[in-house]
């Protein structure tokens, strides 16, 4: 099984081309094949994986290009760590294809709708898979251009529209360093290989310096497809995108490139403490940014946005300090519980019509399931002991203690306890309390989008068991077996599991205190005036001073250059093919068709002939 | 100046007239006419230089054919407002060719103004025999080709003239 | 008879040449551009009909000529009015310097 794996992204390609040139117009058909074929690459991951698990991993190239002594090479491989993403990333998608058959429902569009998830799924499990750098920037290129599509499926809205455009533009200013990365290595190296670019950095072939230089601007990639500070902010903005969309981006695929990548050429961060400690600093802070935004927003599935940010951090901050495991683990549970809240949030949304959690409440009534399967999330996510995110924080934790590093842990702590402060404060506002006037209509969703999320709770519940101190580390054994990387021996003080247990309990208390009890509602209290909380609602305006330091300058300076384009150059342009138009018109004015002129200049200079001559042979004078 | 002087003076002070007021008359119809003036002048300039067939054959196909073909011409094509040969025409162009055309008469009078041949009787007796006689012997060829060319524009003009099926249909 | 010197008929002709190549030129109506150039063929017979009388070797080949310049001038008289009365029926003018549609 585990030879055929190429088939996997081919699927979601062959799903997508379909679709988009045979059932465009066929929604009810188009929607069941785009499924159809999901399911059969979910199968066929869930295989890889079992087989992997069993086996060994497996490597295939074939020549692509040939450039003097250097050969390119197209292949795939399957290691431990790919075949985890694959098995997420086709589980992911398979159930917002099964959940977006009814959310999408009546949508003129849903047959391009699935189309795209295809695109987007087959560039995310081509990324996985690649062997190589290269193949992986192609896919890393595909993934963005799936996003810009899902992003602006409402393409008729102008906030849906600038929202794509954002994520295209943001995440492509990350791309720029990756590709300068993969080419710095490529000339050191001489290849494009992971296997050859890792003996090389094993064996001492390239200088610090240049490690340095080059994990440091594949993690700038990784910082703009993951959304982590300093260009996060087009990842909010995505949530303009489908709900379903925004659970595909924002737990398996896109946001999580960034995170894989760094984790895929983890042996290169591994040599180079300048950029562990820079992938460190970017994720912490990251993590309490984001987190504080995420307290004080009112739009549900920002909330959820920035909560993704936040814990793309925590990822961030245990690759810097070394918790390789640590990262992969948290990206692991993160997908399930993140693509549970969002498909939550998209079940209450469909049911309410409002995005914003002040005017929802007392949801539980009407929406059982809806709430009981948000409530797993938000308790995995705050790291509630024994589910999944309180197995995987708390490795994370772990990670940053040992590092030395006792600011960076203690700040991942308190965003701990700003996560389950903010996830809760949904909870709260969303679930309980009084029948708001906005949700006294909503009724339960559908099997179609209650089964995906039953699923998806079972993981978000038990997905952390694959890790524990207690049961067996399954996970770090599986992917250290072929990781390429160092493993240090790590004793973990006890203590940091009941810190970690404690902050998440007194964040759910706190907000139990702040939002479950007195139902605060920021944009109602005397607190909505004060400084603190307008730059913290206005996300420390971020996007202001971007659009202040570099759209503005940007446009002045594009404007400077129209001035000297219209004036300078094209006023010789005009010049030149004004003087040609003349010449031209002069001669159009002689073909005028109309005889008698021909004819009365031809006499003309007849008569001018006759007189020379008669003038000068003829004796006219004479 | 002899009578034969007085003769010719006032053949071509005629046709010279003919021309003229074929050039200033304001009506189409009135210019034809003027013409028929300068053909019969023309005509009788071929008597005095003692062509008669030529002179007879100018009468009836220009005085005859031509004219008559040229008032066809305009009854055909009448119009109010384009038959009056209106003065659109700009002076400066008008100017051009006054000037021009001055120009080429005045410089070729004086390049043959030498010219000056005694006339000679060339042929006592019927022209018009002499002629028929060059015509089936000399020119026996051209004067075939003539009547075909003859022959190709009475069908030419009646193909052309003709209205085409579909416009006959409406 | 003999009185009158060849360079008088020469006169006369170019006079009449003149004449229909001023008219040829500026008249707008195409009839009596036609008439003009019939005048200028005129104009032509009178100098071949002249030197077939006054020359190194007068002979009758003038009039012989004169006489296919007529048969000339008539077919191109019946062809360019048939020209003529096709072009009206597609473009309801006879002024000649409407007719420029192959301009440019």
């Amino acid at each position: 099984m585990i030879h055929s794996a190429w088939l996997i992204p081919v699927l979601p390609l062959l799903s997508f081309l379909i679709v988009i040139l045979f059932l465009r117009n066929k929604p009810k058909l188009g929607s069941l094949v785009a499924n159809c074929f999901s399911l059969i690459t979910f199968i066929l991951a869930t295989l890889v994986l079992v087989g992997r698990l069993q086996g060994d991993s497996l490597l295939r190239e074939w020549n692509w290009l040939e450039v003097g002594s250097t050969t390119i090479t197209l292949g795939f491989e399957i290691n431990a760590l790919n075949s985890l993403m694959l098995f997420i990333v086709s589980f992911v998608s398979f159930l917002v294809n099964v959940y977006s058959l009814e959310y999408m429902e009546g949508d003129d569009r849903k047959s391009i709708f699935f189309a795209y998830l295809g695109l987007f799924t087959f560039a995310m499990l081509a990324l996985v898979i690649s062997p190589n750098l290269l193949q992986t920037y192609i896919f890393w290129e595909l993934v963005g251009l799936g996003s810009f599509l899902l992003i602006g499926f409402y393409f008729y809205k102008d906030s849906a529209r600038a929202a794509a455009k954002k994520a295209f533009i943001m995440t492509r200013i990350g791309d720029v360093g990756l590709l300068i990365g993969i080419l710095l290595l490529f000339t050191q190296v001489g290849s494009f290989e992971y296997d050859e670019i890792f003996a090389a950095v094993r064996n001492g072939e390239l200088i610090g310096s240049v490690i340095t230089a080059s994990a440091i601007l594949i993690f700038i990639g990784a910082v703009g497809k993951s959304g982590q500070f300093p260009l996060h902010t087009w990842l909010p903005d995505a949530m303009e995108g489908p709900t379903p969309v925004s659970a595909l981006i924002h737990a398996a695929t896109m946001v999580a490139a960034g995170v894989y990548l760094v984790a895929a050429t983890y042996p290169l961060f591994e040599v180079s403490q300048i950029a562990l400690t820079t992938v460190a600093v970017v994720g912490c802070f990251t993590a309490i940014f984001a987190a504080s935004i995420g307290l004080f927003q009112k739009d549900i599935k920002r909330v959820l946005a920035y909560s993704t940010v936040s814990q793309l951090g925590f990822m961030m901050l245990a690759l810097g300090t070394s918790g390789y495991v640590a990262g992969v683990f948290h990206l692991t549970t993160h997908a399930f519980f993140k693509a549970l809240l969002f498909l939550a949030a998209g079940s209450v949304i469909h049911a309410v019509h409002t995005q914003d959690i002040e005017e929802m409440g007392g949801l539980n009534k009407r929406m059982k399931i809806t709430s009981l399967v948000f409530l797993i999330g938000t308790l995995a996510i705050s790291g509630f002991p024994l589910f999944s995110g309180f197995f995987s924080k708390e490795e994370i934790l772990i990670s940053a203690w040992t590092s030395g590093n006792e600011i960076m842990f203690f700040i991942a702590l308190f965003t701990a306890f700003l996560t389950s402060l903010y996830m809760f404060r949904v909870y709260f506002l969303v679930f309980t309390g009084e029948t708001s006037e906005a949700s006294s209509h909503a009724k339960e969703s559908g099997s179609a989008i209650l089964v995906p999320m039953l699923i998806l709770a079972v993981f978000a519940v038990f997905s952390g068991f694959i890790n524990t101190h207690w049961f067996g580390t399954y996970l770090s054994d599986f992917l250290l077996e072929d990781a390429q990387i160092t493993v240090k021996e790590t004793h973990a003080p006890t203590w940091i599991l009941y810190a970690a247990t404690i902050v998440s309990l007194a964040g759910i208390f706190t907000s139990y205190l702040l939002f479950g009890k007195n139902k605060t509602k920021f944009g109602e209290s005397s607190f909505s005036k004060s400084p603190v909380y307008s730059i913290v609602y206005n996300k420390y305006y971020i996007d202001e001073i971007y659009d202040a330091i570099v759209v503005k300058p940007t446009r002045l300076f594009a404007a400077g250059l129209k001035f000297i384009e219209w004036f300078c150059v094209g006023g010789i342009m005009k010049t030149i093919s004004g003087c040609i138009q003349f010449v031209g018109w002069i001669g159009s004015r002689l073909q005028s068709g109309k005889i008698q002129t021909y004819g009365t200049i031809a006499v003309f200079i007849f008569a001018l002939f006759i007189l020379v001559y008669g003038v000068t042979n003829g004796g006219l004078l004479k | 100046m002899s009578s034969s002087g007085i003769v010719f003076s006032i053949i071509a002070i005629c046709a010279i007239l003919g021309g003229l007021m074929m050039i200033t008359l304001k009506k189409v119809m009135h210019m034809t006419v003027a013409m028929i003036l300068t053909y019969f002048s023309i005509a009788a300039l071929y008597v005095l230089l003692t062509a008669e067939f030529v002179a007879v054959a100018q009468v009836l196909v220009y005085s005859g054919g031509i004219t008559i073909l040229m008032v066809f011409g305009i009854m055909l094509t009448y119009h109010k407002a384009e038959n009056r040969d209106e003065e659109k025409v700009s002076s400066f162009r008008k100017l051009i060719t006054f000037l021009s055309v001055a120009t080429l008469g005045i410089v070729s009078y004086f390049l043959v103004a030498p010219v000056d041949f005694v006339a000679e009787e060339i042929f006592v007796g019927d022209h018009t025999k002499a002629i028929g006689e060059i015509l089936y012997t000399n020119y026996i060829i051209p004067f075939e080709l003539v009547s075909i060319l003859l022959l190709v524009a009475l069908i030419g003009a009646v193909l052309l003239a003709k209205k085409d099926k579909e416009e006959a249909n409406e | 008879m003999s009185s009158i010197p060849a360079s008088s008929f020469l006169l006369l002709a170019i006079i009449l040449f003149c004449i229909g190549l001023y008219g040829a030129l500026t008249k707008r109506n195409t009839v009596v551009v036609l008439i003009s150039i019939e005048l200028m063929l005129n104009a032509a017979n009178i100098n071949l009909v002249t030197f077939s009388k006054y020359g190194l070797t007068p002979n009758l080949t003038g009039h012989i000529f004169s006489l296919f310049v007529m048969a000339v001038a008539a077919a191109e008289a019946a062809v360019a009015l048939a020209i003529l009365i096709a072009l009206y029926r597609n473009k309801p003018t006879i002024l000649i310097d409407e007719m420029d549609d192959l301009k440019h």
